[in-house]
Formats: structure tokens, sequence, C-alpha cells
């Protein structure tokens, strides 16, 4: 008795470190973003990828309600999975932090500078009493300098730079996907592909067009916009061919 | 910490250590130390150049000093002059130094020269440093720029430009001389003659010249009693 009621003190406070050095309510966090339909983003030379999977859990819900892609501002995207309405607290302080950055030097933001001021404010509710972690993994992807750059962010606060990752549920099954399949010479609708693939990997058959949301940030223009269905659809075609001809 | 847990952004017009003390300059004219001053700042393709005069005044007519260094390095490829008050120019070059010195440390890369005349301007804007007027020169992989600063705020490149008491003669100087494919060696001696012009005439500017070189390499600084060794 007496050793599980200490039990769930370290596992209720959030500032509490239990005695083999855990932070519990941390590694629940990392649960939650489990929970959610996974993210993925990945970097080619010619620009960021991020997709999402954006299942609706009735036919008759709006599936453009459901937001897992943001614009953090014109250069840089935001991918999310976990808990929605924590991502959307996150993707503002990111907003809010780009735009600050252009008011303070009058320049963009560096992706990796804005992760940063991103995991700091994650950090903090790691560490601070009465708070509650972020239920949120990120990708943040960008272009800095010319360069894509792409990385995620954890429940913990620590960030990780990427060529390809994903986040949220079935994680490993769709980073095997992207190890396996993943390389330096893909183009941005090669990248595309191999999200959308990869998205699918858990599923018995490729998602449909409408199930994702696909946004690219590429060198070209280093403007976010979204992939519109039609792309999508002819695309998830192509990898359709490419699986009947296997 | 509180400051993220209550959802509210540092702001961006404001240093992020220390803070800007509240009020305008105020101060009797005669008992502030001002560098009434000419200070120049000239960009070549090699670098660029930063001359000042080395005299600071009470109320433009006393010499409260006669060996004043008015160019100090603020970044590892920029300086920035002192013109107005003392004590606000001192003030804004120690807040600027550490915002370039924590830029650095947190990204890995130093500020470039358009971002920190952006900051510079903020910082002239909001606070205290209201009564300066210097002029920003550096170099970043963009090339060499110069920046003027007005006590407003106002942030200005140009190819040339003279900030202070004695600008008209330094000015007339540089718009018979200037030209665009000045090496640096001659825009040294361009920028002594023009201060050697405003020295000679302007009573708030005097005492000889400080001169400064700034490459992609760093920032070098010279102070000159004589101007014969320059011309």
């Amino acid at each position: 008795m007496q050793g599980q009621s200490q039990q769930q003190a370290y596992d209720r406070g959030i500032t509490i470190f239990s005695p083999d050095g855990r932070l519990y309510q941390v590694e629940y966090a990392r649960e939650a973003v489990k929970r959610g339909t996974a993210s993925v983003g990945l970097r080619t030379p010619d620009g960021v990828v991020l997709a999402a999977n954006r299942r609706v859990s009735s036919p008759l819900m709006e599936r453009s309600s459901v937001e897992k892609i943001h614009k953090a501002d014109d250069h840089v995207g935001v991918a999310s999975a976990g808990h929605v309405a924590d991502a959307r607290q996150l993707v503002d302080l990111a907003r809010r932090r780009a735009q600050g950055e252009q008011l303070r030097y009058g320049q963009q933001i560096g992706v990796e500078t804005l992760t940063r001021s991103i995991t700091d404010h994650i950090q903090e509710y790691t560490q601070t009493g009465g708070a509650r972690p972020f239920g949120v993994a990120l990708l943040v992807g960008g272009i800095e300098d010319g360069e894509p750059k792409l990385f995620e962010t954890d429940p913990s606060g620590t960030d990780y730079e990427w060529q390809a990752a994903a986040i949220g549920g079935n994680r490993d099954v769709i980073q095997g996907y992207l190890e396996d399949n993943y390389h330096d010479e893909l183009d941005v609708d090669g990248g595309i592909e191999l999200a959308v693939s990869a998205l699918s990997e858990p599923e018995d058959e490729v998602v449909a067009a409408e199930e994702v949301d696909v946004a690219t940030i590429t060198t070209d223009d280093e403007t976010f916009s979204s992939v519109s269905v039609d792309r999508l659809e002819s695309i998830i075609e192509e990898i359709d061919q490419e699986e009947m001809d296997e | 910490m509180s400051n993220w847990t209550q959802g509210t952004d540092p702001s961006p017009y404001e240093p992020e250590l220390g803070s800007l003390p509240n009020g305008s300059q105020t101060g009797d004219e005669d008992t502030v130390n001002k560098t009434g001053t000419t200070t120049i700042g000239i960009a070549t393709d090699e670098g660029v150049v930063i001359a000042t005069d080395m005299r600071a005044s009470l109320g433009g007519r006393f010499v409260s000093n006669k060996n004043v260094q008015k160019v100090e390095q603020i970044h590892p490829t920029a300086a920035l002059t002192l013109v107005g008050s003392v004590g606000g120019a001192q003030s804004f070059i120690r807040t600027l130094r550490s915002e370039v010195d924590l830029y650095e440390a947190r990204r890995g890369e130093g500020m470039n020269i358009e971002a920190l005349a952006t900051l510079a301007g903020n910082f002239a804007r909001g606070g205290p440093f209201r009564a300066i007027n210097p002029i920003l020169g550096g170099v970043d992989d963009e090339g060499s720029h110069v920046y003027s600063i007005d006590p407003a705020g106002g942030v200005m490149e140009d190819d040339y430009t003279v900030t202070g008491s004695g600008m008209q003669l330094a000015y007339g100087l540089l718009e018979q001389e200037y030209t665009e494919d000045l090496s640096l060696e001659d825009a040294k001696s361009i920028a002594a003659r023009a201060i050697k012009s405003a020295v000679e005439r302007d009573t708030g500017s005097g005492n000889g010249v400080f001169l400064a070189e700034i490459t992609d390499e760093g920032v070098e600084i010279q102070g000159h009693n004589a101007f014969d060794a320059l011309l």
C-alpha cells in the first residue's frame, strides 16, 4: 500500500522526479502523442514536405475543420500529432515569435531558432508546478538561408533535426518505411509521394486524397502552400499504379 | 520563466537584459557631456571606414574632454559612433553589445548588419537613448553597409553618411570626393580630410580623429591627434 501511494505521488506532480529519475507526466504526454493520428515530414533538396492524416470520426463532420498542418510564417509550416488544442497554442506561439523576429530584427526567423523558442516553451511546462505538459509533438519545416530544414519537438521540450520523420500513432511503422525508402535526391513531388505512402503504410490501402493534408515549402518561392486535392489524387494514382506493377 | 507561463512575449522593442529607463533625456544643456561631433561612415567594396573627431563639450561651448574615442566596436564586424549625449550613447553601445553576444551564443551565427540596424533603430526609438544620432557601419555576407540612426529611431542606409554638428562641413568635402569605386585606403584619406574640415570650423568638433576600418576580418580602430599623416 505504502509503495503504491508513493508511486502515485511521483506520477501526479509534474515537477517531481521518480526515484529512478523519470518524469512520469512527460512520459504520459508522449503516450498522448501516440494516440493521435500520424504526421510525416521530410526534406528534399528542393523543399520540405509536411503531411498529416486527417481522419474524421463521422461522415457528417467537415473534414476541413480537422487542422493538423499550420502555417507559422510565410516560410515555415508546422504539422502536429497528439492534442490538437495543445498544438494550436504552440502554433500561435510560433506565429507570434516569427512576427516578433520581424519587429525586432526586420528579418524572417530561422527554422531552428523558431523551433528552439517552441521547445523552450514546452520545457517550462515540465518544470512549472500546477501545469500540465503539452500532449503534442510537432514537425517544424521550412526554408532557412535557402536550405530546407525539418525539426521535431517532443513533450519534454527536446528538439531533433531530421531528414524525414514521423510523429503520432504508428510512428514506428511509418518511420521504418521512411528509413527504407527515403533518399536525398527526391524532388518535391517524389517527397509528397513518399510522405503519402509512408502515412498509408500502417493501412491496408493507400489513403484517399481527401484523408490527407499535405503542404510544401519549396526553395523556389520559400512560401508555405497547401497541396490541392487534385494534385494529391494524381500522385496517389501513381502510387496505386506502382503497387499494382509490383 | 513567469514571462512564458503567463503567455506574454518579450517586447521586440526592448533589450533582453536590463530595461529602458523611463522618461526622455532630460538635463541641463550645460552639465550633460555631449559630443557636438562630426562622425562619418563610408562603405566601399573592401569594407567600411568610420571617422570621428575627438572632442566632448558642455553645451558646445566648453571643451570637457579632448581625447574621446567616439567609435566603438559593437559586433565582430561592426562599429557604432557616439553622437549626442555621451551617457546615452555609451549605454546604447553596452546594450547592443550584449544583444549581439546573446544572439550569437543562442543561434551559433552572428547577427547580420541589417538586423543590427533594425534593433538599434528600435532601441533608439523606444528608449532613453533619444538624444543620440549615431552611424552604424559593418560588413556581413551581403557586403559593406553604412546606416545612420536618428534620435526618433529612423534607420537609413547609404553609401556614405555624416552625423553631428559638423555634418555640413564634412558633407561639403564628401560630395566632391566620394566615388563608387573608392578603395579602403582612399576612403580613409577622404574621411580624415572631411573630419579636418569640420574640426577647423565647427566648435563642437576638434582635437584629432579616430579612424575605424571594418572588413570581414574584424574592426580596427586607431586614434590620431594630428591629421598630417592621414591626408
